[in-house]
């Protein structure tokens, strides 16, 4: 592996399937739904209350930070990271009466070992970067301070993204360069790809890239008006599907320098980006942007078409997102595209946390030899794939793997795992 | 490779958005979306110089989309919930969509929440990784009266933009610049 290689360390996730990886690995292996009736969204206001919601105490007041500090706890646990003077561990102190998330392994006697073992290696703080990707942040603090309910100093100071990342930095001793991403529900894969920039420039041995958004009135209310949402929950690719579900999650991906990995590892290869340049909300119908994302990416990780093995979709269940996907992966594949799944029947659209936990995924799939299901996908439309895959099924190679996502602003990104085993 | 070149900064305030028109979405639009709109206007020549699908864009918003966040939950209580078109800028990448739409831009799109002391640094390093040929960057800052209060900050509305592309110093109107030094 070169020196600058990007690894895939340790990861952590909180989400609608459950608390931890070892959730997630079994929600992927058995093709489980996360998604629920919620109280919290029931009534006339919301086209629906049927949403992925993350193990989070009820009316928590600064879901944001909970919901990262427990991915980020995870993700460094699995790590085993070192610093020079001291071992890197998450602040055990509860500020502003917030409850602490269990930490990895509590309660859970069945730990499987971490991704990979950094114990020969230490990185100085001041070499470990984070970034941050999200939507909205702790976007319950507006809808608290807006109805005159109480608010802790730190839920309204992660208001701003930026504040959020800061102080995540500090409490889990990154003393590196800390950037905030928010592109829409890209956000995910561009803060990986710039945690990858960072390492690879020099800026940073390690990088924790974490997303997180939290279910919220705010963003529920903004779909309903757009008229977004199934009211059955969503189903990606779906003759009969007709909208999103909202999700929340934290989820963090713990990137290193390639040398600091043990062989073999999972390593980011490419990615490209781009912009539809055609609306708002709506993605262009002949996914000419995203195609654009997808060769830019195949290029950077200088492969061909053929040597992708799976591709997970961005798959929002939206009538025209999934069309515009369909007609991307033809344009790229033509008529041998390679097997296509979506996650969010699993865990809902989780915005700025989506392409960090799709992509934690898309690991998870690659140390398992597994092609993960599109969970709540009944009956394939006629535009989709052939090769769409309905529910996981076992493979034999799983080295080149390509993540989408897509979002509002015409954004379109591309990401390419590679896994030498 | 030689060093990108960087044209002068374009700064751009609240006043100039009155009496600006551009385009029928304009006047739709969200402050901060046309504030930096308005600020990368001049450097629409420039954007010839590359095929769109190599021009990048930059953005830096200050508070992210907060104070448009703030006008949008205002209207809750509206019959029917708060406005469809305002959701759409409550994102903080907003301006990158407008910007992209107008000047049919079509090249990888970086969103940051905070200051713009990354956008050069960065601008650049799209540049020298291939991924672009050149990068239109922005600085908006829009803190509304509302938010203001809540954040407990001075309210702001102003957006700074400047274009960087590969080093050609025959370019006029162009100075060189390095990075950033990186923290």
């Amino acid at each position: 592996m070169r020196e600058r290689d990007v690894a895939i360390a340790g990861c952590g996730v909180i989400s609608a399937v459950g608390r931890g990886v070892e959730a997630l690995r079994a929600a992927l292996k058995n093709n489980t739904s996360g998604l629920r009736p919620d109280e919290r969204f029931a009534g006339p206001r919301f086209q629906t209350n049927i949403v992925g919601a993350a193990a989070l105490e009820a009316n928590h007041h600064n879901p944001a930070h909970a919901l990262a500090s427990f991915a980020l706890r995870e993700a460094i646990a699995a790590t085993e990271l070192r610093v020079r003077e001291q071992p890197l561990t998450p602040s055990l102190s509860p500020a502003d009466g917030e409850r602490v998330a269990a930490r990895p392994g509590e309660g859970n006697q069945d730990v499987r070992p971490p991704l990979t073992s950094l114990l020969a290696s230490s990185i100085a703080p001041e070499r470990i970067g984070l970034v941050l990707s999200t939507t909205k942040a702790n976007i319950e603090a507006l809808e608290g301070l807006s109805d005159g309910r109480p608010c802790s100093d730190s839920a309204r100071r992660h208001l701003q993204p930026d504040r959020l990342a800061a102080d995540l930095a500090a409490e889990f001793g990154a003393r590196g360069p800390v950037q905030t991403i928010s592109v829409a529900c890209v956000s995910g894969l561009i803060a990986l790809m710039q945690g990858a920039k960072l390492i690879q420039r020099g800026a940073a041995d390690a990088v924790l890239v974490v997303g997180v958004d939290h279910l919220s009135a705010f963003v529920l209310a903004g779909f309903t008006a757009l008229k977004a949402l199934d009211p059955i929950g969503c189903r990606p690719f779906d003759r009969d599907r007709c909208g999103l579900s909202p999700g929340e999650a934290g989820a963090a991906i713990m990137l290193v320098r390639g040398d600091l990995a043990p062989r073999p590892a999972i390593t980011i290869r490419g990615w490209g980006s781009s912009n539809d340049a055609n609306h708002m909300t709506g993605p262009s119908r002949d996914g000419a942007g995203l195609t654009q994302a997808i060769r830019a990416a195949l290029n950077a990780a200088q492969l061909h078409a053929d040597q992708i093995d799976y591709v997970n979709a961005h798959g929002t269940g939206t009538p025209y997102n999934d069309a515009m996907e369909s007609a991307a992966l033809r344009t790229v594949f033509g008529g041998t595209c390679p097997p296509v799944s979506g996650l969010k029947g699993m865990l809902g659209h989780t915005l700025g946390a989506a392409g960090i936990i799709e992509t934690l995924a898309c690991v998870l799939a690659m140390q398992e030899r597994l092609l993960p299901g599109t969970p709540r996908l009944s009956h394939a439309a006629d535009d989709t794939p052939l090769s769409l895959v309905k529910t996981p099924r076992a493979v034999t190679k799983l080295n080149h793997i390509l993540k989408l996502n897509t979002g509002f602003g015409g954004m379109n990104g591309a990401l390419i795992l590679n896994f030498p085993a | 490779m030689s060093s990108p070149s960087v044209t002068n900064t374009n700064t751009v305030t609240e006043s100039d958005v009155t009496t600006a028109r551009l385009g029928p979405r304009f006047g739709r639009m969200d402050l901060a979306s046309q504030l930096a709109l308005l600020a990368v206007e001049p450097f629409a020549a420039h954007f010839d110089l590359a095929p769109r699908e190599r021009i990048a864009i930059c953005l830096a918003a200050g508070v992210g989309s907060l104070s448009t966040d703030a006008e949008y939950w205002k209207g809750r209580a509206a019959a029917g919930g708060p406005s469809p078109t305002l959701f759409t800028y409550t994102l903080p990448s907003a301006a990158i969509g407008e910007i992209a739409i107008r000047h049919r831009l079509t090249g990888p799109g970086l969103c940051f929440v905070g200051g713009g002391d990354e956008l050069l640094a960065e601008a650049s390093d799209l540049i020298k990784r291939g991924e672009a040929d050149g990068c239109v960057c922005v600085f908006a800052n829009v803190i509304s009266p509302a938010l203001a209060e809540m954040i407990s900050a001075a309210p702001a509305a102003s957006a700074h933009a400047f274009f960087v592309r590969r080093g050609e110093p025959s370019i006029p109107n162009l100075g060189t610049a390095e990075p950033a030094p990186r923290s």
